[in-house]
């Protein structure tokens, strides 16, 4: 990335303090969100989602997996970001990787929830076939082709989206197994499950720079951040994670205010997402 | 112990206190800890610093079951790959030993702990003190008893301190889990288990600025509110017992 000079620093800065961005935005505006569900065809389910130059891909894979020991009723989630070379020369290789982990733990926390489940976007119990033998094994994948700020919002929503896309085939357990052994499960390729997806939060993050918030930073925006927070906010107004990036310190009482300022963002966020999921899908069916 | 199906005679490992059936979870009774200690109350705190000769500096941290030796090399030359920089650099690693978990093994994932501490520490450490060069922090964990990050923070910002690195403030981190209605601080490995969230706080107490924070599990903002008045209380209460701890280390005779 090109660095930037004083003056536009200067601009940059000035400008959100007069709740004018460089590109004409106001500070708690999102910019254009374009979600595709349904694009890899191999997957059981798929979304791409584009916020500006920021161009993310999710995928959502279901295999048949064993629970774990700890946990027999429930199944498992696993979620891997990759950022991929085309997005920044720098992520070849081991390059990406500290995002990459950033990215995934991120996201891990805001849609799993606390260890026993409670508060979890997706319910891990709905992913057991057969209580300590049989579960389903999610694994999502996200891939970063382009960034220009704000991947995790759009990591977030793209998630979201192939979630809502993604179609679990209906098991049929052979009920004369010994108990004992592993129970004979067939996966029909006819039938499938829509996932539940009312449940799964949005992630808005908060940027500081200077005084002010701003919603949705570009590159360069961030790299005049202070710091940021990361809130994830399902449709019921609750916080269902929290992550603060960057190095500055900030008082306590500035979290708070990020955290409410992000709750009033997620609602218009959240209805402009379901909505544009909804027309993406309608698309889907249509063509298909 | 449930042995799987179709191997040979099930292995023996020693558990201590290993229930057949989890406590079942009342959401409106009172969470009763299991080392009888008050809801908000922290687990007294072991802090030594000095504990490794061979390095700059070094801490030892004991919270209850959780045991951390955190050492820290430098300011030492930055390896030939990295380019010039006119603030010093950080690196921290953190691992667990192998007989760390009752499971053999079975460690949380170490790199994205390594990159938290990295963000809790950078924020209070004066990296213009030390240009060109790198500080090592290594943290081991050589027991995990629960509420791992904050004491590896609270442990790794003793040993800075100790070997002389100038800092803004010391860091002091602690965390709150949610388990039904109940706040619990400072949890040990079975309520956090069973907790249905987590929130962590990793700040500097004079300075009174948070340097990391992280929420787990569905909370509602007067929750978020109250648990984060707890931490902090905690945090500033522990920076102290950390100055004092640095105090007399400074004071003790040489011997």
């Amino acid at each position: 990335m090109v660095g930037l000079s004083l003056g536009e620093q200067t601009f940059i800065k000035g400008g959100i303090d007069q709740d004018l961005r460089t590109d004409g935005r106001k500070r708690l505006t999102y910019r254009p969100i374009f979600v595709e569900t349904g694009i890899i065809p191999q997957a059981s389910g798929s979304a791409r989602v584009k916020l500006g130059a920021t161009d993310v891909i999710a995928s959502v894979k279901a295999e048949l997996g064993k629970p774990n020991p700890s946990y027999p009723d429930k199944g498992k989630v696993s979620i891997y970001v990759d950022c991929s070379p085309t997005a920044e020369p720098s992520f070849e290789g081991r390059g990406g990787e500290e995002l990459s982990t950033e990215l995934s733990s991120a996201l891990e926390r805001c849609l799993l929830g606390g260890k026993s489940g409670a508060g979890a976007g997706i319910d891990l119990s709905s992913l057991c076939i057969v209580r300590g033998k049989v579960c389903w094994d999610l694994y999502i994948d996200g891939l970063v082709v382009s960034s220009d700020g704000n991947v995790l919002d759009a990591l977030g929503a793209a998630i979201k989206a192939a979630l809502s896309d993604t179609a679990i085939p209906k098991v049929q357990v052979s009920a004369n197994a010994p108990s004992d052994e592993q129970p004979e499960v067939d996966v029909s390729d006819e039938e499938f499950l829509q996932f539940d997806t009312s449940g799964v939060p949005v992630i808005v993050t908060l940027t500081k720079v200077g005084g002010h918030y701003i919603v949705d930073a570009t590159t360069e925006e961030e790299s005049q951040m202070s710091s940021a927070v990361s809130v994830s906010i399902n449709r019921l107004g609750r916080i269902c994670g929290l992550t603060k990036r960057g190095g500055a310190g900030l008082h306590p009482t500035v979290i708070l205010d990020m955290i409410s300022a992000a709750k009033h963002v997620s609602e218009q966020l959240m209805n402009k997402l379901d909505s544009e999921i909804a027309a993406a899908e309608a698309c889907d069916e249509m063509e298909s | 112990m449930a042995g799987k199906p179709g191997a040979a005679a099930p292995t023996y490992s020693p558990s201590t206190g290993h229930r057949k059936k989890r406590p079942t979870i009342q959401t409106d009774s009172e969470w009763v800890r299991p080392d009888g200690r008050g809801l908000h109350q922290c687990r007294p705190a072991f802090l030594k610093t000095g504990a490794v000769n061979s390095s700059s500096g070094s801490a030892y941290a004991e919270f209850g079951n959780t045991k951390v030796i955190v050492s820290v090399f430098g300011p030492r030359e930055s390896k030939k790959a990295m380019m010039y920089s006119n603030a010093g650099r950080l690196n921290c690693n953190v691992s667990y030993t192998t007989f760390a978990s009752p499971v053999r093994g079975q460690t949380p994932e170490t790199k994205d702990l390594s990159s938290m501490l990295h963000k809790a520490l950078e924020g209070a450490i004066i990296l213009k003190s030390f240009p060109k060069t790198t500080v090592d922090v290594f943290a081991l964990v050589l027991e995990s008893g629960g509420s791992d990050l904050p004491v590896i923070t609270s442990c790794a910002s003793l040993a800075l301190a100790d070997a002389g690195i100038m800092l803004y403030d010391m860091v002091a981190s602690v965390s709150v889990s949610c388990i039904g209605k109940n706040l619990l601080i400072d949890p040990v490995s079975e309520e956090e288990s069973l907790q249905d969230g987590a929130l962590m706080i990793t700040c500097m107490p004079s300075r009174n600025e948070v340097t990391q924070m992280t929420v787990t599990g569905e909370w509602s903002t007067t929750k978020i509110n109250e648990a984060m008045q707890l931490c902090l209380d905690a945090c500033s209460k522990l920076g102290k017992v950390m100055r004092s701890c640095l105090k007399e280390a400074a004071s003790a005779p040489q011997d």
